[in-house]
C-alpha cells in the first residue's frame, strides 16, 4: 500500500512524521466536534434555552473549522515536496533522454517516451499528494477516534474495530474476483475498445470497397458488445465498493440499534451516545476515501514505477575516450573497425564481424537490401548504438574506443536521415540548429546554397516563417536540402552520415537534389546507406551488406568486375531477375 | 455564461441523447437521488431513535418503526449507489454506441480528405478521445450535479414545511453551496483553462522537439540548451498546478465552513422550534445529524462542474462536425459495359481565387489501357485521382465513364474502380476477414484462390494459423510488401474494371517494389490501370506515360518513345536503372 520507493524521496521521512502527529491532532478536533456538538444538541433535547448551548456551539465551530484548517494544511505542507519531486523528475527524465539517445527512443516509441514524461510525470504527482496523506489519515484518525469511543463505551468500540478487518478483507476478495473476471474478458475487451478507432482509420478503404454505408451498422453492433462486456465487468467490480459501502452504512446503523437498545436499558445515557453516533461515519471517512481514489493512486503507482525503470536503466559510459573538443578529421585521419558485432538484444547478432577501414574524405557507399542492416551500420556509426563489448576493436586515429558515442566523434560528422526532424522553429532557426550564434546572412549564404532560395521567396515570412509539427507543411525534398543547409552553415564538420536520404522522393525531386548534394562530398568523409543503384557511380568505395555482414567491399570498378554480391544485387534492384 | 449557451445552440451530440433514453436516464436519477436520501434518512433516523429511546419509553415496541427504518436506510444507501453506479454506466454506454455510430457516419462522409489531411490518424483518435470525454461529462458533472440539485429542491421544500423562513434560509446557503461556489470554481477554472492549454501546449511541443530531435541534439552537443529548453515550461506548469491546488483547496475548505454554518443555524433553529416539548425535541438529533452526509454529495459538484471548459472543447470539436446527410438524388448506374475514361478540358482549383490546379487538362483512358502518371509532389497527381473518383468535383470540364458523368455514379463506386494506394488499411481480423472484403459473397476457396495469385498462399500457409491468422493493429503482423499484396488480392475479388494504383510501391525496397509490380501487372493484366508513380521502376509495364508539370502533361507518349526522344525521361529513366554519368 506503501510504496518504499516513496520514503526515499527526500525530506519524505520527516514529513511523514509531521503529518501523522497532525492527524492526531485531527482526530483530536473531529472528537472536540462530535463531543460538543453532542452536549449543544443535549442541552436542547432537555429544553434548555438557546443561551446555555452557545458555549459548546462554539467550541464545536472552532473544532469544526480548526479540522478543516488541518486539512488545508496538511495540504500545503506535502504540496512543495510533490512539487519538487515531480519537477526533479521531469528534469532527470530529460536529462536520462538526453544520454540514452534516439535508439530508446526508436525502440520504445515516440509516443510512450512523450506519456512517461507529460502524463507519466503528472500522475505521479497526482498519486503523490494523494496517497501520502490519505494513508496516514488512515492509519491514525480512525484509532484516535476509536479509542475516544472505547473510553465512551467498549462494546460499540468492539464492533467497530472487529467491522474494519472485515471491510477491508471483503474487498480484496471482491477486488480479486473482478480482477479475475476483468483478465478473462481482457483480450476481447481490448480488441473491441480498439475496433472503433481501427473503422475510423480504414474508413478510406471501406469507401474504396464500398463498405462504408453498412459498416455504420456493425460500428453500433461492436459497441453494443463492447458495453454488454463492460457491464459485466462493471457489475463485479462495483461490487467491491458495494461491499465498502454496505458494510460501513450496515455499521453505523448496527451502532444506531445498540444504542437505542442501551438506552431503554438505562446503560448509557443520551450525550455518550450522540458522540458515539457523530463519531461514527468519521471513523470510516478515512477508509472510504482512500478506496474512492485508489484508481487514480494505482495509475500514479504504475506511473511512478514507470519513470524509476527509465532512470535507472543503464547509459553508455566512457564518452569522452577522444576528449571533449569536436575532433579535426583531416585527409590522413582514419577510422577502422575489426571483428566490430552488436546486437541488440544482447543474443543474436545484428551485425556481424564487421571489418572496415575509412581514411581521409573518402565516399563509402553502402547498399543492400532492406533489412540487410545498412541502417544499423550508420547507427553503429553514428555511435547511437554501441558494439558488443569485448566482440572486435574501434578505432579513431588508432586511438581505441569502446563505442562511437564519443562526444568528440559525434560533434565531427552530420547525420541526414530519409525524414530529418525539423524543429518547431523558424526556417533560420531550424538551418542554424548546429550554428545558434550563425548571423542571418551566413544562414541566407547556406540556404542558396541548398537550394532553397526560391522555396524560400514563396513563405510569407522567408526565412522567419515556422516550419515543423503543426506548422507550415514542408515537403520532403525541402526538408533535405534543410538538411543539407545545416551542413553547408558548419564547415568544421568533415565527416556525413547519409541514411536512405532519397528512399521516399520521386524521381525527378531526386534528380534535382542529387545535383545539390554532391558538392557538399568534397572534403568529406561521406558514408551513404542506400538502395538507389546511381548513388554508386559517385563512390569510391563500396560496402555491400547482407543479413547484417559485409559481404563484399571494394571501389565500384572492382565490384563490377567480378560477379559476386554486388553484381547480383544490381541485377535484382533494376528488376533483370 | 453565454458561452455556455453558445455551445448548445447548434447542439447535436449532447442534448438529443437526453432525450433519448429518456425512462433509463430518470431511474439513474432516481437512483442517485435515493443514494442521497438513505444517507442522510440514515443519520436522520438515527438520531431520532436514540433521542427517543433515551426518554426510556415504557415499551420497546414504540422504537420498533425507528429501528426498522434505521436498518433499511442502512441497507438501502449502498443497494441504491451500486444500482445507480450500474444504470448511469450502462445509460452512457448505450449512448456511446450511438455516438460512434454518428461519428464514424460523419467521418465517413470525407473519408478520403482524412486520409490526406491526417495520414498518422491522429485526429481520429482526438475525435474517439472527445467521445469518450463527453462519457465523463455525464458521469463526473451532469448526474453529480442533477442529483445534488434534486436533493436540494427536496431539503428546502421539506425545511420551508416546517418554518418557511428557515427553508429559504437553507435555500440560500446550500444554494451558496451548489450553485455559487461551482460557477465561481468555472469561471476560475475557465479562464485558467486557455493560459494552461498553451503552457501544456508548449511544453508538448518542445517535448517533442526533444524525443523526434534528440539525434540532432546529441550530436549538436548543445546540451546545456536541450536542459534549459525543457526547464522553462516545467516551472510555468508547477506554477500553474499550485494556483490550481491552492484553489482546490480554499474552495473546498469554504464548503466545509458553509456547512459548519449550516449546522449551527440548524441548532438555533431547533433551539426556537422544536423545543416546545418532549417529542419535538426528539427531532433535533435527526436534523443535525443527517446535515453530515450531505457534505459528500454537494463538495463534488463543484469539482464536476469545474471540469466544464475540458467538456466544452470536445463538445463543440463533435458538434463542428457536418452530419448532414449526402445528397443521393441524381445518382445511375452504368448500364454497359466500361468503355472508356474521358476527362475533357478540366479546370480545377481548390477555392476560388487560389492557385489552378489544373488548366484545360485532357485525358483519355480505353478499356484496358495502362497508363502511368509522373510528376513532382504538389503538381495535383492526387488531386486528379480524387477528381476521376468523383471525390472533387470539377470547377469546369467533364470526367466520364461511358459518356456518363463521373458524379453521378458514386453509388456504383466500389463496382467501378478498386484502389491500392500508399498504405492500403488492413483491418484487425483475420487474413481471411480482410481479404473477403472485397466481396463479401466470396466463398473460402476465391479467397484463397485470389490469395495464390498474388503469391502469399506458401507465406500464409506456412502460418500456425493459416489463413486465420490475424493481422494486427495496421496489419502489423505483415511487411509492407506483404500488406500490398494482401490488398491486391482484396482487388482481386472485389472484380472491378479500372485499377488505380496510387503510388502502391513508394515505401517498398527496389527488390520488393519489382516484384510486386510484376506480380500487380501480371494479375491485373485485363484491367484498365490508372497508375500513379514517383519513379520510373516498372514503367515498361504500362501503355502509355504521362507527366504532370504545372496543370498541364507537358510529356505523353509511350515508354519506348519518350526514351527515345526525350532527353529529360532518358536521364531519369538511366537514373533508375543506376546510371548516372554527371
Amino acid at each position: 500500500m506503501f510504496d518504499p520507493a516513496l520514503f526515499k524521496l527526500p525530506g519524505m521521512r520527516r514529513l511523514t512524521v509531521i503529518l501523522a502527529l497532525l492527524a492526531v491532532v485531527e482526530g483530536i478536533c473531529i472528537i472536540i466536534q462530535a463531543q460538543f456538538l453532542s452536549v449543544a444538541i443535549v442541552g436542547l433535547w432537555h429544553l434548555k434555552s438557546l443561551a446555555t448551548i452557545l458555549q459548546p456551539m462554539l467550541i464545536f465551530a472552532i473544532a469544526w473549522t480548526g479540522r478543516q484548517l488541518l486539512v488545508v494544511f496538511k495540504n500545503w505542507l506535502m504540496y512543495p515536496i510533490v512539487e519538487k519531486t515531480s519537477g526533479k523528475m521531469r528534469r532527470q527524465v530529460m536529462q536520462k533522454l538526453y544520454q540514452l539517445g534516439p535508439s530508446y527512443v526508436a525502440k520504445t516509441g515516440t509516443g510512450n517516451v512523450v506519456t512517461t514524461a507529460l502524463e507519466g510525470i503528472d500522475k505521479v504527482q497526482t498519486y503523490l499528494m494523494l496517497v501520502v496523506i490519505k494513508v496516514i489519515d488512515m492509519m491514525v484518525i480512525p484509532w484516535v477516534i476509536l479509542v475516544y469511543i472505547a473510553w465512551l463505551r467498549w462494546r460499540e468500540a468492539l464492533f467497530l474495530l472487529a467491522i474494519f478487518p472485515l471491510i477491508i478483507l471483503f474487498m480484496i476478495i471482491l477486488g480479486y474476483a473482478a480482477q479475475a473476471k476483468a483478465d478473462k474478458q481482457y483480450v476481447g475487451y481490448q480488441r473491441l475498445s480498439n475496433h472503433f478507432v481501427d473503422t475510423l482509420r480504414g474508413l478510406p478503404t471501406l469507401k474504396q470497397l464500398g463498405l462504408s454505408k453498412q459498416y455504420a451498422h456493425n460500428v453500433y453492433q461492436v459497441s453494443e458488445g463492447y458495453r454488454k462486456q463492460t457491464m459485466a465487468v462493471i457489475k463485479v467490480a462495483m461490487l467491491s465498493t458495494f461491499a465498502l459501502d454496505f458494510f460501513t452504512t450496515l455499521s453505523i446503523a448496527v451502532v444506531a440499534v445498540f444504542l437505542g437498545f442501551g438506552l431503554i436499558n438505562g446503560t448509557i445515557t443520551l450525550l455518550p451516545a450522540l458522540v458515539i453516533l457523530v463519531l461514527s461515519p468519521d471513523y470510516f471517512l478515512p477508509l472510504r476515501t482512500f478506496a474512492s481514489d485508489y484508481h487514480a493512486t494505482l495509475n500514479g503507482k504504475n506511473a511512478f514505477a514507470d519513470v524509476q525503470k527509465m532512470l535507472a536503466l543503464p547509459v553508455p559510459t566512457d564518452r569522452d575516450q577522444l576528449g571533449e573538443q569536436p575532433l579535426a578529421w583531416q585527409a590522413d585521419s582514419t577510422l577502422s573497425l575489426k571483428q566490430v558485432d552488436f546486437s541488440y538484444d544482447d543474443q543474436q547478432p545484428a551485425l556481424k564481424q564487421l571489418d572496415l577501414v575509412a581514411k581521409g574524405y573518402q565516399r563509402i557507399g553502402i547498399i543492400g537490401a532492406s533489412g540487410s542492416g545498412k541502417s544499423t551500420l550508420i547507427n553503429l556509426l553514428g555511435g547511437f548504438l554501441s558494439p558488443m563489448p569485448g566482440h572486435g576493436t574501434i578505432e579513431v586515429n588508432g586511438q581505441p574506443v569502446s563505442h562511437l558515442g564519443q562526444t568528440a566523434w559525434q560533434q565531427s560528422f552530420f547525420y541526414i536521415p530519409q525524414n530529418p526532424y525539423l524543429f518547431h522553429a523558424s526556417l533560420a532557426e531550424n538551418i542554424a540548429f548546429y550554428q545558434p550564434q550563425a548571423g542571418l546572412s551566413a544562414i541566407g549564404q547556406a540556404a542558396e546554397k541548398a537550394g532553397l532560395t526560391a522555396w524560400i521567396k514563396t513563405l510569407p515570412d522567408g526565412l522567419n516563417t515556422q516550419i515543423g509539427e503543426g506548422a507550415r507543411g514542408v515537403s520532403g525534398g525541402q526538408a533535405q536540402r534543410i538538411a543539407l543547409a545545416r551542413a553547408f552553415l558548419d564547415d568544421s564538420r568533415k565527416i556525413l552520415l547519409f541514411d536512405e536520404p532519397t528512399a521516399h522522393l520521386d524521381i525527378e525531386t531526386e534528380a534535382e537534389l542529387k545535383q545539390t548534394i554532391l558538392p557538399v562530398f568534397e572534403h568529406h568523409l561521406v558514408f551513404f546507406a542506400t538502395h538507389r543503384l546511381h548513388w554508386i557511380n559517385q563512390m569510391d568505395y563500396v560496402l555491400v551488406m547482407d543479413h547484417g555482414a559485409i559481404v563484399e567491399q571494394g571501389t565500384p570498378a572492382e565490384l563490377a568486375a567480378h560477379n559476386g554480391a554486388y553484381g547480383h544485387l544490381r541485377d535484382e534492384m533494376v528488376g533483370a531477375i | 455564461m453565454k458561452a455556455f449557451f453558445e455551445t448548445f445552440k447548434h447542439d447535436t451530440w449532447v442534448m438529443p441523447y437526453l432525450r433519448k433514453y429518456k425512462k433509463l436516464l430518470a431511474l439513474t436519477l432516481f437512483l442517485g437521488l435515493m443514494t442521497f436520501f438513505c444517507g442522510s434518512a440514515l443519520m436522520f433516523n438515527s438520531g431520532y431513535l436514540i433521542s427517543k429511546a433515551a426518554r426510556h419509553p415504557y415499551n420497546i415496541l414504540m422504537i420498533y418503526v425507528p429501528i426498522v427504518l434505521t436498518r433499511a436506510f442502512g441497507i438501502g444507501r449502498p443497494a441504491f449507489r451500486y444500482a445507480e453506479r450500474i444504470t448511469s454506466h450502462n445509460w452512457v454506454l448505450r449512448i456511446v454506441s450511438d455516438f460512434r455510430k454518428k461519428l464514424y457516419q460523419a467521418v465517413a462522409k470525407h473519408a478520403v480528405a482524412i486520409r490526406q489531411n491526417f495520414q498518422t490518424g491522429d485526429v481520429l483518435s482526438i475525435l474517439a478521445d472527445d467521445i469518450d470525454h463527453i462519457e465523463n461529462l455525464y458521469l463526473r458533472t451532469v448526474f453529480p450535479t442533477v442529483i445534488a440539485w434534486l436533493m436540494y429542491l427536496m431539503i428546502v421544500i421539506a425545511l420551508g414545511y416546517f418554518s418557511w423562513w428557515f427553508g429559504l434560509l437553507m435555500l440560500l446557503m446550500l444554494g451558496l453551496i451548489i450553485i455559487a461556489m461551482p460557477l465561481w470554481s468555472v469561471l476560475i477554472n475557465g479562464a485558467r483553462e486557455s493560459q494552461s492549454r498553451k503552457i501544456q501546449q508548449t511544453f508538448y511541443t518542445q517535448l517533442t522537439d526533444a524525443v523526434m530531435g534528440l539525434g540532432d541534439w546529441l550530436i549538436s552537443g548543445r546540451k546545456t540548451d536541450f536542459y534549459d529548453r525543457q526547464t522553462a515550461p516545467i516551472d510555468e506548469i508547477a506554477r500553474l498546478r499550485r494556483a490550481d491546488h491552492r484553489f482546490q483547496w480554499w474552495r473546498d475548505f469554504t464548503i466545509q465552513l458553509l456547512f459548519g454554518i449550516i449546522c449551527l443555524a440548524l441548532l438555533i433553529w431547533s433551539s426556537f422550534y422544536w423545543t416546545t416539548n418532549q417529542a419535538s425535541a426528539n427531532w433535533i438529533a435527526a436534523f443535525v445529524l443527517s446535515v453530515f452526509p450531505l457534505v459528500d454529495a454537494f463538495q463534488s459538484v463543484s469539482q464536476g462542474v469545474s471540469e466544464w471548459p475540458s467538456y466544452q472543447r470536445s463538445i463543440r470539436r463533435v458538434n463542428a462536425l457536418d452530419t448532414t446527410p449526402v445528397d443521393e438524388t441524381d445518382q445511375t448506374v452504368l448500364t454497359e459495359q466500361f468503355s472508356g475514361l474521358r476527362v475533357a478540358d478540366l479546370d480545377f482549383q481548390y477555392e476560388a481565387g487560389t492557385r489552378p490546379i489544373f488548366k484545360k487538362l485532357n485525358l483519355s483512358l480505353a478499356a484496358g489501357e495502362k497508363l502511368a502518371l509522373l510528376g513532382p509532389s504538389g503538381t495535383g497527381k492526387s488531386t486528379l485521382l480524387k477528381l476521376i473518383l468523383g471525390d472533387l468535383t470539377p470547377t469546369s470540364g467533364s470526367i466520364q465513364l461511358n459518356d456518363v458523368p463521373i458524379s453521378r455514379l458514386q453509388n456504383e463506386r466500389a463496382k467501378l474502380f478498386g484502389v491500392l494506394d500508399q498504405q492500403p488499411y488492413l483491418f484487425n481480423t483475420s487474413i481471411m476477414n480482410n481479404v473477403r472484403m472485397g466481396n463479401p459473397d466470396a466463398t473460402d476457396a476465391q479467397v484463397k484462390a485470389a490469395l495464390k495469385a498474388v503469391e502469399l498462399a506458401p507465406l500464409i500457409e506456412g502460418l500456425p494459423d493459416q489463413y486465420e491468422t490475424v493481422v494486427e493493429e495496421g496489419g502489423a503482423r505483415f511487411s509492407g510488401g506483404e500488406r500490398q499484396r494482401i490488398a491486391l488480392a482484396r482487388i482481386l475479388l472485389q472484380d472491378a474494371p479500372i485499377i488505380i494504383l496510387d503510388e502502391p510501391t513508394v515505401s517498398l525496397d527496389p527488390i520488393t517494389e519489382s516484384h510486386l509490380l510484376a506480380t500487380v501487372f501480371r494479375v491485373l493484366q485485363d484491367k484498365t490501370i490508372l497508375w500513379v508513380t514517383h519513379h520510373l521502376a516498372g514503367i515498361n509495364y504500362v501503355d502509355q506515360v504521362r507527366f504532370l508539370e504545372a496543370g498541364a502533361f507537358d510529356m505523353a507518349g509511350t515508354p519506348q518513345e519518350l526514351y527515345a526522344t526525350a532527353p529529360r525521361f532518358k536521364r531519369l529513366y538511366d537514373l533508375d536503372q543506376g546510371h548516372d554519368e554527371v
